[in-house]
Formats: structure tokens, sequence, C-alpha cells
């Protein structure tokens, strides 16, 4: 089976996780743009990281058989330092088209703070505007009321229920997202958000319509193999195969393919790797065999 | 002619139209008509960058797959810049920045860096393959060498392959720093213009360096190699390739398909000496 992990935030990998993942069938990625786990203190390294994950990234992961989409946005911490803040969302529209960009995102609420607010509804209002998918970050703390509250701001800004994604949901949350149309994901954290065996339940009871399965993978304790074990654990409870496919593959597609930056078809073919990658001639690699586990040289 | 000496503007603007035209679709040719339009009237740097990413959602990465007579056109127009392998949508790109109002002058070049900093790989290789197209290239030496210090593979061929910028206007340090890269990465030498032309003794003995750093590691030496020696190598690289020879007859003496290993060497270094005559 082939599986999409749809919130991963690959630039805090490394490339054994880029192995572990094409080998357990991951076949594309969405980084959402986020925070580096500190706050930043100026406008250029948003931009050198907006351009790394546009950039670097992409090409990273196409070594190791791996589409690379993004979703560029400010998120929900950085936007409390408004001066910075507002810079930041002078940036955003000159990333947030660009090729294989899949949605605004991560934003939405971290204390529910006005300022956080204000960026919030900004860039909402300009994924409206601009016809784009939204992925939201929903709070840690608060998280029943903040997912609520994010759900009204998107209707208000006027962005379709099938154009937002609401993430980081658990039991006491899905109905909700559900009851209004929007997608709902969930996170599979060894420890914080949800585990497999919860994420099954919420599969049998819910059904797979609008749900999504992610890793959120970062740079702390979490796993890129989130996705492809939460469905072997499915397989394993008796989840049908097609519900597990909706979750861990065709939901997300669907959802953040609207964007019309996912070739569904360039997804299921089999990977032209590196340095075949360009235009699939032979003759540049003059009898080599590319590797898919090769390093760059420099 | 001679590296960094001045040449006329190139502007095979016509060629890429008509290649352009016939593979989008109606409305993909009337938004690069309303962007041509727009970018005529000026455009400030961000607007120009947008412009530059939008095109993305008009044209594919599809090969270009121009005709060949087409490129001998082409090649002939653009001193000897070559669209074999761009994509459509590097075309349209190539083709807006063309256009741009500016492009002679200091605004035009801030544009372009500010285009720069913003672009993604797509964005990246459509931007260095116009590096020898606008007016007065030399202007853009520095951000080329940006480009050669990519490890994006498609970034540095980008800057590096089919296109005469590296050997017209870089300086010795970035042309050699170009061919080792290329060397080094295994990005196909042969697609590196004006090598023969540029061919010296320092690059050489660079190329003969790697050669020795490969066999102390047992690694092999990329047939290539050669090619970037030329004639310059004097007798080191004689003794670099015998060196080479002896390995692949010893390879010989103990496989009974040997003796076909060291004739292929010999013909690489045949085909090395005669493509170093070019």
């Amino acid at each position: 089976m082939l599986f999409l992990d749809p919130h991963v935030h690959m630039t805090s990998r490394t490339t054994d996780d880029y192995e572990a993942m094409a080998k357990a069938g991951i076949r594309a990625v969405i980084e959402p743009a986020f925070w580096l786990g500190q706050p930043r203190t100026q406008v250029g390294a948003f931009l050198d990281y907006f351009s790394s994950l546009v950039g670097w990234e992409r090409f990273r992961a196409a070594q190791f058989g791996i589409h690379h989409f993004c979703a560029i946005g400010l998120n929900s911490k950085e936007a409390n330092n408004e001066p910075l803040a507002k810079e930041v969302l002078e940036l955003v529209p000159r990333f947030a088209m660009k090729e294989g960009v899949v949605a605004v995102g991560e934003i939405g609420y971290d204390e529910i703070t006005p300022a956080e607010e204000r960026a919030f509804a900004w860039q909402l209002d300009f994924a409206a505007r601009n016809d784009l998918v939204v992925m939201v970050h929903s709070p840690h703390r608060d998280k029943k009321r903040g997912i609520v509250r994010s759900l009204d701001l998107a209707a208000e800004c006027k962005v379709p229920m099938h154009k937002l994604v609401i993430d980081h949901n658990n039991e006491e949350t899905v109905q909700s997202v559900l009851d209004r149309g929007a997608w709902a994901a969930f996170t599979i954290y060894p420890h914080t958000k949800m585990g497999s065996e919860r994420m099954v339940e919420i599969v049998k009871k819910y059904g797979p319509k609008q749900v999504i399965v992610d890793s959120s993978a970062d740079w702390g304790v979490s796993d890129p193999l989130s996705v492809p074990k939460t469905a072997a654990l499915m397989r394993e409870r008796g989840v049908d195969e097609s519900a597990i496919e909706a979750a861990c593959w065709g939901n997300a597609l669907h959802a953040y393919g609207q964007s019309g930056q996912i070739d569904v078809d360039a997804l299921t073919r089999p990977m032209a790797i590196d340095q075949s990658r360009l235009f699939h001639d032979n003759s540049v690699l003059r009898g080599q065999t590319p590797k898919q586990a090769a390093g760059v040289p420099n | 002619m001679a590296a960094g000496q001045g040449t006329a503007p190139l502007d095979p603007t016509p060629l890429i139209d008509s290649m352009v035209q016939a593979r989008l679709a109606p409305a993909g040719r009337d938004w690069l008509a309303r962007a041509l339009a727009e970018q005529a009237g000026d455009v400030d740097d961000a607007r120009f960058g947008q412009l530059l990413s939008a095109a993305s959602r008009i044209a594919r990465r599809q090969p270009l797959q121009p005709s060949p007579a087409l490129r001998m056109t082409f090649r002939a127009a653009a001193d000897g810049l070559d669209p074999e392998r761009w994509t459509l949508l590097e075309a349209v790109r190539v083709r807006l920045i063309l256009a741009h109002p500016q492009r002679a002058n200091d605004r035009g070049q801030a544009a372009l860096e500010s285009a720069f900093q913003y672009a993604d790989e797509g964005e990246l290789c459509a931007l260095y393959r116009s590096l020898a197209l606008l007016p007065e290239p030399k202007r853009f030496a520095w951000r080329a060498g940006e480009g050669c210090r990519s490890n994006m593979r498609s970034v540095f061929e980008a800057v590096a392959c089919d296109t005469p910028y590296p050997w017209r206007w870089f300086d010795p340090i970035a042309w050699r720093q170009c061919v080792m890269k290329a060397l080094f990465i295994g990005a196909p030498v042969a697609r590196i213009q004006g090598l023969a032309a540029r061919r010296d003794e320092e690059l050489a003995r660079m190329a003969l360096d790697l050669a020795d750093e490969r066999r102390s590691a047992g690694r092999p030496v990329p047939a290539d190699l050669w090619n970037v020696v030329g004639p310059c190598g004097g007798a080191r690289a004689d003794a670099s390739i015998a060196g080479e020879l002896d390995a692949a007859n010893a390879i010989a003496a103990a496989n009974p398909d040997g003796p076909r290993a060291a004739a292929a060497l010999q013909q690489e270094r045949r085909r090395a000496g005669a493509a170093g005559a070019r």
C-alpha cells in the first residue's frame, strides 16, 4: 500500500528517516511551515526557511524517491511577535502560490491571543481570496475551544469547509470538525497527541470519510513512520482496506489535491530518482545506475 | 572569441515564442499574453517574482523537446545556448525574464536578484538558464557562481551545462570549480561548453589530483576526467593514464573478460584525445 504523510517536518529529519519512509511505502509528504523550536528574530530567517521548503528539501526528498509538497504560512506561536509577524505576512503571498505548494499552513491558534487571531484571520482571508487550501494547527492547551473558534473564523473569512483541514484532533474534537464538513486530521505522536490504538478506534467509530492520519514528526520525539504503522495496526484490528487507504492516502490527496499541485499519476508511478529525475534521460547517466540511497556529493 | 569579451545581446525570443505557443493550452497562452502585457507596463520586484512563480500554474515541467532544426537555429542565435533539456515551464519563465523592461539596467539587475532570492528549485533553473541571454551577462557572474555551489544537481546543470555562460563569463577560479564540480558529482562534462578553449595546466593538475585521490580511495576514475585534462596534462597525465591501464590489465589478467576491459580503456583514451583535439 502507498502512503502519504500529509504533515511532517522533514527539514528536522535525517536521511535515515527518508530511507525508512520510502521503504515503508511513503510516496509523498507535505511539509507545512512552522516554528523551529525557538522563535526567529528576523524576517530573513523566514525567507530562507520558506526557500528551503520549496528548494533544497524538495530536492533532498526526491533523492529518496519521495515527492515533497509544502504549505506556507506564519505559525501561531511566532504570530505573537507582531512587528515581525507583519513582515512575515508580506512574504507569504510570494511563496504560497509557488509550484508544489498545496496549502496555506500550518496556521491557527496556540495561546488564542488577539495577535494570533489577527495573523490567522489575515491568512484565512488571503487563502479564501486566492482559492487556496488551508491547514490549521490546533492548540495543545484549550484545544476544543481553539478548534471551534478556528472553524468559526474560517467560515467568517469565507474559506469553504471542503478546503479546510483541521489538524491535531482527538476524541473530544473530531465530531465538531466532521459536523462542519471540514477535514479532520490526526497526528500520531508517541506520547502527546494521539496513539495508533486510539486512532484505530476513531476510524472504527467515525468511519474514514474526512479523516486524515499524519505524523507531524519534527525535531522532538516523534515518529516519521507513524502513518504506515497506524495503517498496519488498523489492518491487524480488522479495519477494511478501503478505509485504511482513505485515511492514510486518499483523503489527504483529495483535500490537498484541490490545489492543483499534486499529479496523482506521478505519485503512483515508480519515481525516477535524483539523477534521472530531471528529464528521464538516461544519456545523462552514461551507464551509471542512480542509487536511491546515495548521498549528495559536494 | 576569448572568454569574457563582450558580445551583442542575444535575443532568441521569437524562437522561444514559437516553441511555447505551440505547446501551451489556450488558457496558458492567454495567461502569458496578459503577463507580458502587465510586465511591459513595468512591475515591481515582488510582482515580477509572483509572475515567475505563477507560470507553474499554466505550464508543467514537461520536457520541451525542441526539434533538431529549432535547436540548431536557437544555438546559432544564442551563442550556443541549447534548449534541448529545458522544460516547457522553464521556457515560459525564460520568456518572462527576457521581457523584463528594465533588464538592461540596475533596476532590472535588482529585480533578477530579488527573483533569485525568492526562487524555488524550478525558478532557479529557469533564472540560471536565462543569464547568458541578458544584456551584460558578466553582471551575474557572482550569482552564477552561487548556482555552481548548489547541491541541487538540477540547479548546477542549469548553470553549467548546455550554456556558454561559464566559459564566457566565469573568472579562472569559478570556471575551474565549475568543471571540477561536474566531474565530482558525475554531471556530464561533455555538456560544458568551451571546455577545449579554456582547458589549462592548472585545471589539468586539479583533475589529475582528483584521479590520484580516487585511485587511493579504491574508487573509479571517471572517464570524463581525461576530457578535462585534454592536452594540458603533460607527462603526469601520461603516467596517470598508464596507471589506469595497469589497473585494467591487472583485472584482465585475473578475469576472462579482462582483455576487453583493457581494450575499452584504450579506446576511451583515444576518444579523450580526439575530444581534446576538437
